[in-house]
């Protein structure tokens, strides 16, 4: 609990609701999933709901994440965490156009998918680069 | 943007961690500071200025 403690407020509260919305994702993709492979023919209405179900908790840590941006009370870490989001976007865009024209040229059968994880993946990636020499 | 941050700090015996928490930032944000990587908003060098009864620009010099 000590480390929990020395934590600033701003991620106190960023950790507790990326961890509620992972939680929440874990259980609504796993029991949506259950749902609509169960072996029944689903309207597509029903689909369609159960797809922007599954697809709320992921939007919910997007916005943890934009939120924390304008938590956070020291602003030397505001402008480190604004420096991160905005590269994880550009490693993001570099990402999907290269996979993008891949798919242009067949070397893979599919375009980009999954950028919201992807953009996750890259928020990770761009904390070193961002605080590089902070 | 030179400054006398870390002069102030230290005629105090203050170290970065005691002065980051009078100022409510990290010390990460004091030693950008002194360091000149990262220079303050007004607010903050008004805060910096009050802690140290100071005037800003007798803190924060020009280049």
């Amino acid at each position: 609990m000590t480390s929990w403690n020395k934590l600033a407020p701003y991620m106190q509260r960023y950790t507790i609701r990326v961890l509620l919305f992972m939680a929440s994702y874990m259980l609504i993709l796993t029991s949506s999933l259950a749902f609509a492979r169960g072996g029944t023919e689903h309207a597509q209405a029903t689909l369609i709901g159960l797809a922007l179900i599954s697809a709320l908790p992921i939007i919910g840590v997007f916005w943890a994440i934009f939120r924390l941006l304008v938590e956070i009370d020291d602003e030397y870490q505001r402008l480190l965490f604004a420096k991160q989001t905005l590269l994880a976007t550009a490693f993001t865009l570099v990402t999907v156009t290269v996979w993008q024209f891949l798919a242009v040229y067949d070397v893979v059968t599919s375009g980009p998918e999954w950028m919201g994880a992807i953009w996750f993946a890259m928020l990770g990636v761009a904390g070193p680069f961002a605080r590089w020499k902070a | 943007m030179k400054n006398r941050l870390k002069v102030l700090r230290a005629e105090r015996d203050w170290n970065q961690q005691d002065l980051a928490d009078a100022l409510g930032v990290s010390r990460q944000s004091v030693n950008a500071i002194e360091t000149g990587k990262y220079d303050p908003s007004l607010p903050l060098a008004f805060r910096i200025a009050d802690l140290f009864a100071l005037p800003i620009e007798a803190i924060f010099l020009r280049d």
